[in-house]
């Protein structure tokens, strides 16, 4: 249909076109067409009963008669104005039909739809009329050939022109055909009743005059309706018949060579599908039909979390409003009123007890007076606007419990040291270093007092005292039971003391080697570092060192015993060994002041601290390190190690802990920070799972370590207890684990042991 | 007590009986009493009837026992928590309360007051921090000392008792030997005599914590810090000919002494810490407590244990006792007194628990003839009666003003204690029936 109407306005433009130079044009045309139809219908009847004539001359017939009518609806609006037409009517071919133009172009359209409608009605019109026309035929001779022409001449113009006239045109000769005397209605009723053929009759109002149709041409229309060839006698299936004769063609109709267009790739081709190409790879052009979205949504549903909504970022939801009839409107109900004595009882409270509205009644929303507090509320708004800062405040919905790592409960980890029931009093000063004795009977302490003391751990009962005139900086027992040697370390000096413990055999083997009688010339290269002297106070033996010793450490066969003085390089470190009472130098050089140091539990390795790391040495091969613990900490303080000897734990200044697990990294395996003071000292117990820090800030904190056998499993190490009790007055200095119990003493600056226990 | 005025609804109508003699009986027709009363309430009831009876009586504390268990709330709360009916008339068992009632003076050591023994009645033993152990007749007047220990003695035990002339007695110390002593107990002398050792056993290689001897007076047993038991012969003679004679010269005034030096018959070897505490109550079943968590029950004969009670805390003191003997009560590093029953088959959990001590106990003992009362003494500078029938001590002695580091009974009703405030103090007067 579109098509058709498109050619038809082509048809219109060029037609109107030529129209435009002559108004008349179309009466000296149209006689010319009137002609022309006899011929085509003529025809027509031979194409029905010879070849595919097929309803094409109906369309063929309706199409002149439609242009027509256009024809003349053009001209009457090319009579107004010429050149702007001219202008839309180009546009029209340019475009399709609907194509809106900026000005007047709503008016054309309009025009077009008007002149359509007035098009189809024609067409009906002349539908009717060729029926008309050929049932005048068929009356006037039976024979189709000749076909009279239509006694009006007046041409395809609206008949409702000639309504109000007496003629409904002009005949052949030009006298006017004058209108048949219109029948009474009840009386052509009655004609239509009586009449048994009056179903094929129809009004032919361009002539004027009542047609008969025959039933050939019943049967016709009958065939047209239902969509078959108009002709019964036509077979639309007859075997083709090949006129063209092939035989003698033996050249090809052109001669010209086949272009070479034929041979490539068509270019533009190429082009359209490389820009689709693109067009896909760019995702312009999608294939997956965008989901519909749902049209619904839950109306009475929390506004806050429609997801529609709060996809964007700033969308806050206003509050509901309250249903009507609530306790502030205008209006509310009676019982939301307060009485006088509520109001009294009001006045009576707190201004920041009161309720903030009270409600009232209004008879009417015009009696409602203006708010009070409007003026001020909009001023504090608008500075809390101006003061408040831009930014949407994130707020995270996670239990915070839920980020804490989940670790086995402290009762699945018992024993461990949480309640003190003995202390150890005695000492007049700080109690600076302690240590327990390998069977865990006793325990000694050094205090700045000057006193070495023996305790019973027991009862908690002093045994033994022993007075020096410096401060002590370390006590230690030899790891060997038998040999119940105690070394002290204080300023310049370290001394052997006889504990006089032990059986007759061990008293007499430990005299023997603090026997002072024959002790051998020291080599040369440490005899500028160390001298040994016999103890004339309590017998024994001791060692003048040329700086003050800051830490002692046992080897774990009692016999060496390393001290680190606050000196550079190679001299900071000594070894003295007991039964041949002779010192050694390390025999490796040590980079920065060593702090501490420590011997392997069961292998010849040596651990010395600096300030910021750990070296890891080889007793037996001496050169570098062959080890390097990075620790990352500002100060060491102490350390210890796993009695499995691939766990370190360094204490630092700075309240930090770390736990070195040698076998996985340099680098600490864990970083605890818990102390909010120095770290003084750290333990690690024998045989239970359990290691200690002590600090300054007079608390000791108990961890379970747990090192598994399975290279597999990283140690477990989870904070066990929070052990408190010193006085605040200047910390805890020393902690050590009881050897068989998971017991801790602390050494406090308040002068007291403490004996915390599980 | 106004009675009066109470609501007729709250009373009670009881019925003291008791098994007391003569004094302290009370009629046995049935009393209204108010239901809220609590034992002092009922005390003051039964002390008010007796006195009506007997105007010389002086006021004497009762304890009182619904169904063999003691009242330690309100009358009404008791019923209610035992559900027994208020409605019949209810039967009140009446004892003697068991609190001391008098304090002796205290005798006071030079040192730490480390061991006593209440095993004989005529003499109180004990052993001090300066090595030497005393026999106090009474308080304050000590008739022995007991020297010859270098270190200090950790445990006294009575050896035999039979004997009426002589005494032997046994002492362990910190010097690893343990030391056994004669004397006559009843010789009257003003000053106190000084004794030295006949006899000298060693053979521990640490400090000797604790010693007991076989009822037959034959045989001791000794705990150390080594980890063992070592049993010794106790007689004079060396029948079996190991033990070499010594003479030592000891001063120049003293006359010569013969000391024999003994060695141990047999180890029992088992424990993995320092055995604490022993107790040798029947002829051939040595318990023994240690700081490896254990108790254990040991077969003389065969030398093994027989049984291995675990409790998780370091043990300090070990006492068999209570029904039968058959109880085992101990206490150690907590402030939790724990009484097992061997017998109660397939658990090794403690039957009784006693926790109102604030810190670690250093002594527990039962009562000779008592199936029910125990003592116990702590660090916290308490020593408290239990009976097994309450959760709650029966009285609480807080005469030491430090750790109390041994106590035992004495004569049955007494309370012999001895601390690191040095004194030994004896609380008398406690009526246990």
């Amino acid at each position: 249909m579109t098509k058709k109407k498109k050619g038809a306005n082509e048809d219109k433009i060029i037609e109107t076109k030529s129209k435009n130079v002559s108004g008349k044009s179309q009466k000296q045309k149209k006689p010319v067409e009137k002609e022309l139809k006899p011929v085509e219908e003529g025809l027509k009847e031979e194409d029905l009963l010879q070849e595919s004539g097929t309803d094409s001359d109906y369309d063929g017939d309706s199409l002149p008669g439609s242009l027509d009518s256009d024809d003349f609806d053009s001209d009457f609006f090319d009579s107004e104005d010429d050149g702007t037409q001219e202008g839309t009517e180009d546009g029209d071919v340019e475009f399709s039909d609907d194509d809106a133009l900026e000005h007047e172009g709503s008016i054309d359209n309009e025009d077009d739809e008007e002149s359509e409608q007035v098009e189809s009605d024609k067409g009906e019109e002349d539908g009717s009329d060729e029926g008309s026309e050929r049932g005048e035929a068929v009356e006037e001779s039976d024979s189709s050939e000749d076909e009279v022409p239509s006694r009006n001449t007046v041409g395809d113009v609206p008949l409702e022109w000639y309504k109000d006239e007496k003629h409904i045109g002009y005949d052949i000769t030009g006298k006017k055909i004058t209108k048949k005397e219109k029948q009474d209605k009840l009386d052509s009723f009655l004609a239509t009743m009586d009449d048994s053929k009056n179903w094929r009759k129809i009004y032919d109002e361009y002539n004027d005059e009542e047609v008969e149709l025959t039933k050939e041409e019943c049967e016709l229309m009958r065939r047209i309706l239902k969509g078959e060839a108009p002709h019964a006698d036509f077979d639309p299936y007859a075997p083709y018949v090949d006129w063209f004769k092939w035989d003698d063609s033996i050249h090809p109709l052109s001669s010209a060579p086949e272009p070479k267009r034929r041979f490539i790739p068509s270019k533009w081709e190429a082009k359209k599908v490389l820009k689709l190409v693109r067009a896909i790879r760019k995702g312009w052009i999608k294939f997956d039909k965008p989901e519909e979205e749902p049209n619904v949504y839950l109306l009475w549903g929390d506004d806050s979390t429609s997801d529609q909504k709060s996809k964007h970022l700033t969308y806050i939801p206003p509050p509901k409003m309250k249903l009507p009839g609530h306790d502030e409107s205008y209006n509310p109900s009676l019982e939301y009123i307060p009485t006088e004595e509520e109001k009294a009882s009001y006045e009576l409270m707190y201004e920041e007890d009161r309720p903030k509205f009270i409600p009232k009644r209004f008879t009417s929303l015009r009696s409602i007076p203006a708010y009070e507090n409007a003026l001020k509320e909009s001023f504090e708004r608008c500075l809390d606007l101006y003061l408040c800062p831009r930014v949407r405040k994130k707020r995270i919905n996670i239990d915070p419990e839920s980020l804490k790592p989940k670790l086995p409960s402290r009762k699945d980890l018992r024993p461990y040291p949480n309640s003190c029931y003995l202390e150890y009093k005695g000492h007049t000063g700080a109690v600076t270093t302690i240590s327990t004795d390998s069977s865990g009977e006793w325990i000694a302490s050094g205090s700045t007092d000057g006193s070495v003391r023996m305790w019973e751990v027991e009862t908690g009962r002093c045994l033994k005292v022993w007075q020096f005139d410096e401060a002590i900086m370390c006590v230690a027992w030899n790891p060997l039971s038998r040999l119940p040697v105690l070394a002290v370390a204080m300023g310049r000096d370290l001394f052997f003391l006889n504990t006089e413990l032990g059986t007759d055999e061990e008293q007499e083997i430990t005299k023997e080697r603090l026997h002072s009688g024959n002790i051998p010339e020291p080599e040369a290269s440490v005899a500028a570092i160390v001298t040994w002297l016999p103890d004339e106070l309590y017998g024994g033996i001791k060692i003048r060192h040329f700086k003050s010793i800051s830490s002692i450490d046992w080897h774990r066969k009692g016999d060496y015993l390393s001290t680190v003085m606050a000196s550079g390089e190679t001299r900071g470190v000594v070894l003295h060994q007991l039964s041949k009472q002779k010192t050694q130098r390390l025999p490796f050089k040590i980079r920065g002041l060593p702090v501490c140091t420590l011997f392997h539990p069961s292998l010849s390795y040596f651990f010395v601290a600096t300030r910021k790391d750990v070296r890891v040495y080889n007793l037996l091969k001496p050169g570098e390190a062959t080890k390097k613990l990075e620790t990352g900490l500002r100060e060491i303080s102490s350390m210890a190690i796993h009695p499995g000897g691939d766990n370190l734990i360094v204490g630092s200044k700075e309240g930090k802990m770390c736990w070195f697990d040698m076998d996985l990294s340099s680098k600490p395996y864990k970083t605890l920070k818990n102390h909010p003071k120095d770290i003084t000292n750290v333990a690690v117990h024998r045989s239970y799972p359990l290691f200690a820090s002590c600090s300054e800030d007079s608390t000791a904190y108990v961890f379970h370590g747990m090192v598994y056998n399975d290279l597999n499993q990283n140690p477990l190490i989870v904070p066990l207890e929070i052990l408190r009790g010193h006085s605040s007055k200047g910390g805890v200095l020393d902690c050590k684990f009881h050897p068989r119990q998971p017991w801790l003493f602390t050494a406090g600056a308040d002068s007291i042991i403490k004996l915390y226990c599980h | 007590m106004d009675v009066d005025r109470e609501d007729v609804s709250r009373r009670l109508h009881v019925k003291f009986v008791t098994k007391l003699d003569s004094p302290f009986k009370v009629p046995v027709n049935s009393v209204a009493i108010p239901s809220n009363v609590t034992r002092l309430g009922l005390s003051s009831i039964v002390n008010s009837i007796i006195e009506s009876d007997n105007p010389e009586w002086k006021t004497e504390p009762f304890d009182f026992l619904i169904d063999g268990e003691l009242i330690r709330m309100s009358l009404e709360e008791f019923l209610l928590a035992k559900g027994i009916s208020a409605e019949r008339t209810l039967e009140i068992e009446y004892i003697r309360a068991v609190t001391p009632r008098k304090e002796e003076e205290p005798s006071l050591h030079d040192d730490w007051v480390s061991a006593v023994n209440g095993s004989s009645p005529r003499f109180i033993l004990t052993g001090c921090y300066d090595s030497l152990g005393r026999v106090w007749r009474l308080a304050g007047s000590c008739s022995h000392i007991l020297e010859g220990h270098s270190g200090a003695i950790s445990s006294v035990a009575l050896v035999n008792s039979n004997d009426a002339e002589t005494v032997t007695v046994a002492t362990a110390s910190k010097d690893r030997t343990l030391r056994l002593f004669k004397f006559d107990p009843a010789e009257s002398v003003d000053s106190t005599t000084k004794v030295r050792a006949y006899k000298i056993l060693r053979g521990h290689k640490a400090s000797v914590q604790s010693v007991s001897a076989q009822k037959s007076g034959n045989m001791i047993c000794s705990s150390s810090w080594d980890c063992t038991i070592n049993l010794w012969n106790t007689n004079e003679s060396t029948s079996e000919g190991e033990s070499v004679s010594v003479k030592k010269r000891k001063g120049n005034n003293q006359a010569e002494e013969s000391q024999s030096e003994g060695e141990a018959v047999t180890s029992l070897v088992g424990h993995t810490q320092c055995v604490s505490s022993v107790v040798w109550p029947e002829h051939d079943v040595i318990y023994s407590s240690s700081w490896d968590h254990s108790v254990r029950r040991w077969d003389v004969e065969t030398g093994k244990d027989s049984l291995n009670l675990f409790c998780g805390k370091a043990l300090n003191t070990v006492d068999a006792g209570g029904e039968g003997s058959a109880l085992i009560a101990a206490g150690g590093s907590d402030p939790i007194l724990r009484v097992w029953d061997p017998r109660k088959p397939g658990t090794s959990a403690p039957v009784f628990q006693f926790s109102s001590h604030s810190s670690w106990i250093s002594a527990c003992k039962w009562h000779k003839s008592s199936w029910f009362h125990l003592l116990s003494a702590s660090y916290d500078g308490k020593i408290m009666l239990w009976d097994l029938r309450t959760a709650w001590p029966l009285s609480v002695i807080d005469t030491h003003n430090d750790k109390v580091l041994s106590a035992d009974w004495w004569k049955g009703e007494s309370v012999v204690s001895g601390g690191a405030d040095s004194n030994l103090r004896i609380s008398s007067g406690i009526a246990i029936s």
